[in-house]
């Protein structure tokens, strides 16, 4: 699992943990916080710096050593603006999917496909993300088991994901 | 493929269920799983889209209930011949006039309400379900217990001032979009429901419920 610091290929680590700290900054700062592109690339060039300058020695993995890193740099950020705000910046509870119309695009033939499912798994969609009932709520509203609940989420997401495809 | 054990912990973690340890884990997890991370994508994907479209995916179809419903007309229609249907329409048309024409003459005084000042309705009680306690995020719905039959109820929904008012013959209504994104973390809000009677009688209001979206830790 763990990673030579020798072995790092610089070009892959952007490739590949680009997205992963985006995911991570938004989910943390809320992606209408105009900043977060900025405080990824902090962290992407933070982390450049740090495997050049051969601080990372393959202790941990190159994941952990990037997290924590992202970890910190929010951190920062937050208490930054909390320091000129007063108050920190209000985390969104997941990415908006319209920030650019790629994912706008994306998110309405999503909505559509979610549309036409069967009702039973649109239900069960409705009752556990729209109304954010836990799986057990859900079970006994529907009068079916937790593991059913479950089963029909990942069910309808595979069908979504065919849905979507064709 | 075996199953990755973090991976039950997908939507917990979007849905903000998942706090201090448990989500450090999970976060540090993603960023050395490129397949629970995939997975976690799709799925946000998911979850935004339900979350900002959930309104127009789940309003019910009206399509659905005339292709129900056409058959059925259809089956009923073709069951008399035009002759029986001109009796049936006579027997109809007696029916309505008994019915509107004569029985009102015997019909009792209307039920009377005494009213406060502040409308306080005693004689019926509506009583507001949900939500009446502090919610994580900006509710989907207001749902209240129904009143029966032609009754339409009236919900206001207040902040400082009042910020949405909308009426309904459901005893639930969903929440628009775009006042749902205005209520954020931190916010107090407090909701009312009055329910009018088909002549549009004021009939019971409801007590005026409070909660708050908590502030996220």
């Amino acid at each position: 699992m763990e990673q030579k610091a020798s072995a790092v290929d610089l070009d892959e680590i952007v490739l590949r943990y680009r997205p992963v700290v985006s995911f991570k900054v938004k989910k943390s700062l809320g992606s209408q916080t105009p900043d977060w592109e900025d405080v990824v690339n902090e962290i992407i060039t933070q982390v450049i710096e740090k495997v050049q300058n051969g601080e990372f020695r393959g202790e941990s993995s190159i994941g952990t050593f990037i997290y924590t890193i992202t970890s910190r740099r929010i951190i920062d950020f937050i208490r930054q603006k909390t320091r000129v705000l007063k108050e920190a910046p209000e985390p969104a509870p997941w990415p908006d999917p319209c920030e650019d119309a790629e994912a706008r695009e994306r998110s309405r033939i999503l909505a559509e496909a979610i549309k036409r499912l069967k009702p039973k798994f649109k239900e069960v969609l409705e009752l556990y993300y729209y109304q954010e009932l836990s799986r057990n709520e859900v079970a006994e509203r529907l009068g079916i088991s937790p593991r059913r609940v479950s089963e029909r989420i990942n069910y309808a997401q595979k069908l979504l994901r065919k849905m979507i495809k064709k | 493929m075996k199953k990755c054990p973090f991976e039950s912990q997908i939507d917990d973690y979007l849905l903000n269920r998942l706090e201090g340890g448990d989500k450090e884990a999970f976060e540090e997890h993603y960023f050395n799983c490129q397949r629970c991370f995939r997975l976690m994508e799709e799925r946000n994907e998911l979850i935004s889209a339900v979350k900002t479209r959930g309104a127009w995916i789940f309003e019910p179809e009206p399509d659905a209930e005339k292709k129900v419903l056409l058959p059925t007309f259809e089956k009923v229609f073709s069951y008399f011949t035009p002759r029986q249907w001109a009796t049936v329409a006579a027997a109809a048309a007696v029916l309505l006039v008994a019915v509107f024409g004569v029985l009102p003459r015997f019909k009792g005084a209307p039920p009377q309400f005494v009213l406060s000042e502040s409308e306080v309705v005693r004689g019926a009680s509506l009583t507001l379900m949900s939500p009446v306690i502090d919610t994580a995020v900006a509710p989907a719905y207001f749902e209240w217990k129904s009143l029966g039959e032609d009754v339409e109820y009236k919900l206001s929904l207040y902040n400082s001032g009042l910020i949405w008012t909308a009426t309904t013959r459901e005893n639930r209504i969903s929440i628009p979009e775009e006042i749902r994104a205005n209520m954020t973390a931190g916010q107090k809000f407090a909701w009312q429901v009055r329910a009018y009677s088909s002549r549009g009688t004021l009939i019971a209001v409801s007590s005026r419920v409070e909660f708050q979206i908590k502030p996220a830790e």
